[in-house]
């Protein structure tokens, strides 16, 4: 990481040297910070349906967020955000430079803790970005697979089937410290690394090379490899947004490949391809999401796959009061198990249903109702009601 | 928000003390001095974006508005149903100030490439135009005096005064600060100054029974 670090941030400087005048531009707006606070209270959740990767509900879940963009110069900015969940240990979420290193020209350097390339979700920062309470199953929905720990067979998978939240294998860290799986895409934490941008409307794309990996964002690299994302956006007309998003690299961690038996190896690749629409007009707002993936495992002869679907709207109905709706699914390729080939985990339905209201402009209310069923697990269908407030300046 | 029941009384109340009519008319005019530095923008740090935001204006934050705290008797019965636009350009309402009388329409149009909603959930006025494209524009009347604080859903920096008054007398600002409020009755009246959500200032003028011209000068710091 360290070479990429200097790299950026020569590369940054050289940018700001070039275009500094002799004095200082006076911005209007030099230094924005902003803080949002959101609290979400629900009934507990007995299936781990909106269990995170930072082990914590996303429907039971209290959080600060405090944000800041410092505008250094015309062609270079810092930004960064805290966070902290439910009273723990505040994490950086993002920090990162972003540099246009020539004013005329629609090219963007963002290096550091940065975020996603990938899909449109995950770059939705503020609470009232998402219209509803819960995350949708891909950007949250923790599977079976760890990038520590690997099954060493189809066998090992399948007593994980359902049981996200906590899950053992053999090979790596399972057995000694049982862990929450991967989501297909993590969307509560981002990676490192360096991201290009080109292009404005109508048509613009993105790359980035970081880290980690969807699943598995990551600011310290384990396993001397690295992910490329890429994402093209189309906006033919306005209010339709086209997206379309690639990523390769390598999730399994050090660790996991040097407790391998001799004879087995894998380099633990996740490559994922996703398509996004968004379409608004008037009082309305729709959403669609489709990403499908696929995790190489070394024990296994075939690469583990899932295809998960999202589909979201929101109405307004009066000033200060909308309603929305999601319906998500999750599902996953089959493997060979001792009764039959099964989904190496289990499939999953998401819907939620709710409205948010803003009495004023920086306060949201919002009340859902969201309902999970799940062909496998320990519990198999849950309904959640759920309320949370939001609170930003 | 002290600043709204300020505004709803002046314009509710007739306290000031006019002499009969047949005398004539005055004007008032000066001009506000704005020397404070403009507040940065209401806006959110764009922590999520994949490059630089699109350039975009600064709102003039200097304009203000000067109108009577009381007007004459009278004066609230003479609606005018006027008509005017406060546009969206470089996501920048322009104008930043608007002082409009009881029964106005405001045309919002839209001037940018991308899409903005425009709401209000000001007691005054609470609406909500949905998103619209350049091109197009959509309309608010309205009909309750007081301050409405004017924003877009879609880029939080983005916002707006829209002053509505039960009176005509009333003036906002050109771009060297000065105003000007035709046609005062003789009387002594309270004068107020209005810039970028507050009141600033107030003074006692009085017109003669001859009219003229009275000046008046603020200075905002």
């Amino acid at each position: 990481m360290r070479p990429l670090v200097l790299l950026v941030a020569a590369v940054a400087a050289a940018a700001a040297a070039e275009a500094a005048p002799a004095e200082p531009p006076r911005g209007p707006h030099r230094l924005v910070v902003g803080a949002e606070l959101s609290a979400a209270v629900g009934p507990h959740d007995g299936g781990f349906f909106n269990y995170t990767s930072y082990e914590e509900s996303a429907q039971r879940l209290a959080r600060l967020s405090l944000t800041a963009e410092w505008r250094v110069s015309e062609p270079v900015a810092l930004l960064g955000e805290v966070r902290d969940e439910n009273l723990g240990r505040p994490r950086v979420y993002a920090l990162y430079a972003r540099v246009r290193p020539w004013r005329e020209r629609a090219f963007d350097l963002q290096a550091g803790l940065i975020p996603p390339v990938f899909g449109a979700f995950a770059r939705r920062r503020y609470g009232g970005d998402n219209p509803l309470i819960g995350y949708p199953l891909l950007y949250q929905y923790l599977t079976s697979l760890r990038p520590d720990a690997a099954p060493g067979s189809a066998g090992d998978l399948i007593a994980n089937r359902g049981g996200g939240w906590r899950v053992r294998y053999p090979l790596g860290w399972g057995d000694a410290y049982p862990s929450p799986g991967l989501p297909v895409v993590n969307a509560l934490r981002w990676d490192a690394g360096v991201q290009v941008r080109i292009g404005s409307e109508p048509v613009e794309a993105s790359a980035a090379l970081t880290q980690g990996t969807l699943s598995s964002p990551r600011v310290r690299d384990d396993n001397s490899g690295k992910q490329l994302s890429v994402r093209a956006v189309w906006k033919p007309v306005t209010g339709l947004v086209l997206g379309a998003s690639g990523a390769r690299g390598e999730y399994l961690s050090r660790s996991v490949r040097q407790a391998l038996p001799e004879g087995r190896s894998g380099r633990g690749l996740q490559q994922a391809w996703g398509a996004d629409l968004e379409y608004s007009r008037d009082r309305w707002i729709v959403r669609s999401e489709a990403i499908w993936s696929r995790w190489d495992t070394p024990a296994l002869a075939r690469a583990l796959q899932a295809l998960g679907l999202t589909g979201e709207v929101r109405c307004k109905l009066v000033p200060g009061l909308y309603g929305a709706a999601r319906i998500d699914h999750l599902g996953f390729s089959r493997i060979d198990g001792p009764g039959g080939p099964v989904s190496w985990d289990a499939p999953v339905w998401r819907g939620e249903a709710g409205a948010g209201y803003t009495p004023f402009r920086h306060a949201l209310a919002k009340v859902s109702y969201q309902r999970n069923w799940r062909n496998g697990g320990r519990v198999q269908e849950l309904g959640l009601a759920i309320g949370q407030l939001v609170l930003w300046f | 928000m002290a600043r709204l029941p300020m505004l709803a009384l002046a314009v509710a109340a007739g306290a000031a003390t006019p002499r009969p009519a047949r005398a004539a008319a005055g004007s008032i005019r000066g001009r506000v001095e704005v020397t404070r530095e403009p507040p940065a923008p209401d806006a959110r740090p764009t922590v999520g974006e994949l490059g630089m935001p699109a350039a975009r204006d600064v709102p003039n934050r200097r304009r203000s508005v000067v109108y009577l705290e009381a007007a004459p008797q009278g004066a609230f019965e003479e609606h005018e149903r006027g008509r005017t636009v406060m546009d969206q350009r470089n996501e920048t309402f322009v104008p930043y100030v608007l002082a409009v009388g009881v029964g106005t329409t405001v045309d919002f149009t839209n001037s940018d490439r991308t899409y903005h909603n425009v709401f209000s959930l000001s007691k005054a006025k609470r609406f909500d135009l949905g998103r619209y494209a350049r091109g197009q524009s959509k309309s608010v009347r309205f009909d309750r005096p007081g301050v409405v604080r004017v924003f877009c859903e879609i880029h939080s920096h983005m916002s707006a005064f829209i002053l509505v008054f039960a009176h005509r007398f009333f003036a906002t600002t050109d771009g060297e600060g000065r105003y000007r409020i035709d046609n005062v009755p003789p009387g002594t009246y309270t004068i107020v100054a209005w810039n970028d959500g507050e009141t600033r200032g107030s003074r006692s003028v009085r017109v003669g029974d001859e009219g003229g011209v009275v000046e008046q000068d603020f200075v905002v710091r």
